[in-house]
């Protein structure tokens, strides 16, 4: 004869799993039903566009800021907004609330007339632009930059052509740095296989989809798992949210301008030569070796997209004295924008810049 | 008595959902980790641009011939579009600016906090030297 004790524990199992059963067929509705997840909700300015730059002024949540503000790159890829995915995990949002003063510069689908848009207009022109907007705003000469992924190799590579320029500190997310250790990536645009030329000739512009494709080669069991975890959670709000609002940027995937595809297949990919340091952007070489400003290094110790080989290795490369590096669990996209971003890789930005932006 | 092993079903479907696409990603990454499927998968997406180019001047000609546009007017009409609307949206912040509607603020009417916050390290007396 059972005891009363496990037959309660039993009934209570069941009765939970009726209720979730039941929840998941009326938010299973709601949730097929539903438009796009609703993202980046931190109130911004739009103070500059033109083509596929953005620049975006956040307001102010703080009675008082620190001196030098913040710029946040975005990768090329896709959209910024993974920065202010949803409030409570909002880097953006975070950030304002530490006391920052926060621009980011984002990026639209280039359009076909941008089609010739090379390294050097990110570099040389998009950036140096954005920083002397956010100059005219601030009335500050100094910005920090904290960069993601391609938006990190930008951001070097601006570094490394702009010696005495304004950038005062830079932190780097996920940034690769020794592109032939990008594994599957390195492995698939393999030059004896991969014509680049009849690629970026035939299309002009890479399409997102394709973009979009490669990075679920990667892992292409992820996203029928998300779809299967959703499914057993649809009960929970909080997870549901975070998961159409992850899906939707995963699926938001940009195209790119070809000229600066084929650069960075020809240049990084190919030639490894940021790592090498024998870029060249616009004329001057951008060799790691001459950036001197203070650098901090944020490494995803799983991350499938820009692997652990290919970020670890920039603090070697630089010549800056004051660095730090910060390795953690997690992937390309937790390390930045997972519930443990917030506990883990947040709070060290928040440290390292607050001592730096006085 | 037996023991009481039962686990949550739903702790139990993510823990299976975690392996299988775990166990999945591995076997698609050592088949598509290969020089051989770099090779052929190239090839093909080689193979899908000819055909694509060809496929596009064929099509341009024959809505030429009807004169009909092209995907690449319509492209340009949509990108001329997009652009007339970015350069509205700057008048209208312009304008704005210039004669503010009630209830909509514009950047320098916000008052921006005083730049002087320091962090906590500095403000109890303690330097951090690099």
């Amino acid at each position: 004869m059972a005891e009363p004790a496990v037959d309660n524990k039993l009934i209570d199992q069941m009765r939970g799993m009726v209720d979730r059963t039941i929840q998941r067929s009326i938010k299973g509705v709601q949730f097929v039903s539903s438009g796009k997840a609703p993202v980046g909700l931190t109130p911004k300015d739009v103070i500059y566009e033109r083509g596929t730059l953005r620049l975006y002024h956040y307001h102010p949540r703080s009675e008082e800021i620190y001196r030098i503000p913040i710029i946040l790159v975005m990768a090329t890829t896709n959209r910024g907004y993974v920065f202010d995915l949803l409030p409570g995990q909002s880097l953006v949002e975070y950030l304002l609330d530490h006391g920052f003063d926060v621009f980011m510069i984002d990026w639209d689908a280039p359009m076909s007339s941008e089609r010739g848009l090379s390294l050097a207009d990110y570099t040389q022109d998009f950036i140096p632009t954005s920083i002397t907007k956010v100059q005219e705003i601030t009335g500050e000469e100094e910005v920090n930059m904290v960069s993601y992924c391609m938006g990190g190799v930008l951001s070097l590579i601006y570094a490394a052509t702009h010696l005495n320029g304004p950038l005062k500190n830079l932190v780097c997310m996920t940034t690769p740095v020794n592109w032939h250790e990008m594994g599957l990536f390195s492995l698939w645009s393999d030059e004896r296989y991969l014509d680049v030329d009849k690629l970026v000739d035939t299309l002009g512009i890479v399409p997102a989809e394709f973009i979009e494709q490669s990075f679920e080669m990667l892992r292409p069991a992820q996203k029928t798992a998300g779809r299967l975890r959703v499914w057993s959670e649809m009960w929970n709000d909080d997870f549901v949210r975070s998961y159409r609002a992850f899906e939707r940027w995963g699926s938001e995937t940009l195209p790119l301008a070809g000229e600066y595809y084929r650069e960075t297949t020809r240049e990084l990919m190919w030639g490894n030569k940021l790592y090498e340091g024998e870029l060249v952007v616009d004329g001057i070489i951008a060799n790691l070796a001459n950036i001197k400003i203070p650098v901090m290094n944020a490494i995803a110790e799983h991350d499938h997209i820009a692997p652990y080989k290919a970020t670890k290795p920039l603090l070697e490369k630089i010549g800056s004295e004051d660095t730090h590096e910060v390795v953690l669990k997690g992937g390309h996209v937790s390390l930045i924008a997972g519930p443990n971003a917030v506990r883990r890789l947040w709070p060290q930005i928040d440290v390292w810049l607050s001592e730096r932006s006085v | 008595m037996a023991k009481d092993n039962t686990k949550d079903p739903a702790a139990v479907f993510q823990d299976w959902v975690t392996q299988w696409e775990r166990a999945a990603d591995q076997f698609s990454n050592q088949f598509m980790g290969t020089d051989e499927f770099s090779k052929s998968m190239n090839q093909m997406q080689n193979l899908q641009l000819e055909f694509q180019k060809g496929f596009g001047e064929l099509m341009a000609k024959q809505l030429a011939n009807f004169n009909l546009p092209s995907r690449e007017d319509v492209l340009q009409l949509s990108e001329d579009v997009r652009d007339i609307n970015r350069r509205l949206g700057r008048i209208e912040t312009s304008i704005r600016k210039l004669a503010p509607i009630d209830g909509v603020g514009d950047q320098q009417r916000r008052k921006t906090p005083p730049r002087t916050k320091k962090p906590a390290s500095l403000q109890s007396g303690s330097q951090n030297k690099e």
